[in-house]
């Protein structure tokens, strides 16, 4: 250890190569959800996957965990003879939708009260800051599995919800989870754009506030929380694979969770039925983390805690 | 002081609301409104019964005067009943406190015993190959929740080499030392790899930050050996996002010992948490939600102060928004 301690003893070269090793990351990770979601997308359509109820026999005749990985079903079959290669893809086309739609919602919410607070201080983030923090005392998961189950009875017991689908249950709920990390990124990014001068500018020129939120710091967060909501679908994913593993996911398209879920006992007779969605659920997490990481760097956003 | 003061006043108010909160979320849509004891027993009860448990909890009273009883018992240590295990709350949890103790306990230890020094020799080595490879390696740990994890780990190690017992039973250190460590082994080792990639990533952009400071140059120009102004010098000033950190993945920890402790048998805290939801035991739920919230906050409060008692630029820093 007698190098001196600042970086610049290396050389520019590592430097580049490390921002190639980067890219290539995020070339990755774009690259994996394209294709997923083309063929999330076009699963109906695509010769080479099976319809999400095709069983794949032995012999005439179905049997659990009838084939292993290769050429006949790909990834193999699962316990009651699905292709699962074929069920993966309908479940990364549930999995995305969920993981979006929560994103969305987490987004919209938590990006006004983070907004709000942010610029009009005083009360109103005092307010704002308790809401957010009650939500992050909870342990997220602890919270899903709560909100989800009493809607679940509330629903029972209120007809006129009866209309909310499993799906729309989950990803509302998730969403609700997202509010809270979302809202103190752009709280903490507003704090910080409503001293520029070119608020000040506007001010002076006698816009209203509300003028100044939408016209003028709302365009400066576009960059923030693009990035935090790409970090955050990977985390929403895994999140919704942990609810369904727990019991508490969509039956129909099954989702990774509900997958693993369903073939987890029978690690040592069929390996190939818990482990593939497994694989399908961590590539997509890990894409997304190399994008968001990649947009990081490049808008220059000091990752915060999600 | 004035910090001080604060961070108390908010963790009251929090906690009060959060369990709160649940309270009156617990009593949403109990099928007959007035009478959340027929729900929690399930139907077959005589009325005796339900009145029994209903007039003992005060479950008829306004949620006001509920949650004031609730409160008062719970400072008493006085957690309720479980109504489908038909024993108190307090006994039910006995056991099975120390399981997903160990388990939180072990993972933090060796997330921070893997990741400080790794991040500290990336910072160190910035951009060489030990700091590609461990970020990459920290890219991949992140994006491996227990629910992934796990799964690989019990193929390898419990059903192709056989090394580790498919189900981890419990057994307590002073029964037998190296039993407790072969069944907490593989739970262990799910909870932590996720966790060291996370604080490893913090800590190395944070001490690569105050490498870059001022007071840095200056202690090597003075000739303090690198390994001091590293190990004392930087590591000290980049410790606030390692450690704020820390108190948040406590929370994320309770969820991760739900799923290791469902993967691998145990009957844990999450075990107990997941059952009495889904079978909506009130008491049980609403107690032990209770005591988890109050944990984890009680836990993010301490650290938040001891740094701030360390380190007054926080303090400072805090107060003022």
């Amino acid at each position: 250890m007698t190098t001196a301690l600042a970086s610049s003893t290396h050389g520019a070269a590592e430097v580049k190569s490390a921002r190639k090793a980067r890219h290539m990351g995020w070339m990755f990770g774009t690259a994996w959800l394209v294709v997923l979601s083309f063929c999330a997308l076009f699963a109906n359509q695509l010769p080479f996957i099976r319809t999400y109820d095709a069983k794949v026999r032995v012999a005439g005749q179905a049997k659990q965990y009838g084939f292993g990985p290769g050429w006949t079903a790909w990834l193999g079959t699962d316990n009651s003879s699905h292709d699962v290669f074929a069920r993966c893809i309908y479940g990364a086309r549930q999995t995305l939708f969920i993981g979006i739609g929560a994103t969305i919602i987490g987004l919209t919410v938590g990006g006004l009260l983070g907004v709000l607070g942010g610029y009009y201080r005083g009360w109103v983030d005092r307010a704002i800051s308790i809401i957010v923090d009650c939500l992050l005392a909870m342990p997220a998961l602890l919270l899903a599995l709560l909100l989800i189950q009493r809607t679940d009875q509330i629903k029972e017991t209120i007809t006129a919800l009866g209309w909310l689908t499993r799906t729309e249950e989950i990803t509302i709920t998730l969403g609700i989870l997202a509010i809270a990390p979302f809202a103190r990124i752009v709280r903490a990014q507003t704090l910080g754009l409503r001293e520029r001068d070119f608020v000040l500018a506007a001010r002076s020129l006698g816009a209203k506030s509300q003028r100044v939120i939408w016209r003028e710091i709302m365009p400066n967060l576009v960059p923030a929380m693009v990035t935090v909501a790409v970090t955050g679908l990977g985390i929403l994913i895994a999140a919704e694979g942990t609810l369904a593993f727990l019991g508490l996911g969509v039956a129909r398209p099954q989702t990774w969770g509900t997958m693993i879920d369903a073939a987890r006992d029978d690690l040592s007779k069929a390996w190939w039925a818990t482990i593939f969605p497994c694989l399908f659920l961590f590539l997509t997490v890990l894409s997304f983390n190399f994008i968001g990481d990649h947009l990081a760097r490049k808008f220059d956003i000091r990752e915060a805690a999600v | 002081m004035r910090y001080f003061l604060q961070r108390m006043l908010q963790f009251a108010v929090v906690f009060f609301l959060v369990t709160f909160g649940v309270m009156i979320f617990m009593r949403i849509g109990m099928n007959k409104p007035g009478d959340p004891a027929r729900t929690m027993l399930g139907g077959f009860v005589t009325d005796q019964k339900a009145a029994a448990v209903n007039k003992q909890y005060h479950l008829n009273d306004n949620v006001f005067v509920q949650y004031f009883y609730w409160l008062a018992k719970m400072f008493r240590g006085d957690f309720g009943i479980s109504v489908q295990q038909n024993i108190t709350v307090a006994n039910y949890m006995k056991g099975r406190v120390l399981v997903t103790f160990f388990l939180g306990f072990y993972s933090l230890l060796w997330a921070l015993i893997i990741a400080v020094p790794v991040a500290v020799y990336q910072a160190y080595r910035r951009d060489s190959n030990f700091d590609r490879a461990g970020n990459l390696f920290s890219f991949l740990f992140v994006s491996l929740p227990a629910l992934v994890l796990a799964p690989v780990i019990i193929q390898l190690f419990v059903i192709r080499w056989a090394w580790f017992p498919r189900i981890s039973e419990k057994v307590m250190p002073w029964q037998s030392l190296s039993g407790h460590f072969k069944n907490f082994f593989l739970p262990v080792v799910v909870l932590t790899l996720p966790l060291a990639a996370i604080f490893a990533r913090l800590l190395r952009a944070d001490i690569v930050q105050t490498l870059q400071s001022d007071f840095i140059t200056l202690a090597s120009a003075k000739g303090v050996p690198p390994s001091r102004v590293l190990w004392t010098h930087a590591l000290r000033n980049s410790l606030f996002s390692l450690l704020s950190s820390v108190g948040v993945q406590l929370g994320a920890l309770v969820g991760g010992a739900l799923v290791v402790e469902q993967y691998f048998s145990m009957k844990g805290m999450g075990a107990l948490l997941l059952t009495s939801i889904l079978s909506k035991d009130l008491f049980v739920v609403q107690s032990v939600t209770a005591i988890v919230v109050a944990v984890v906050s009680v836990a993010n409060l301490l650290i938040d102060l001891t740094y701030a008692f360390i380190d007054p630029r926080i303090r400072h820093a805090r107060a003022l928004t």
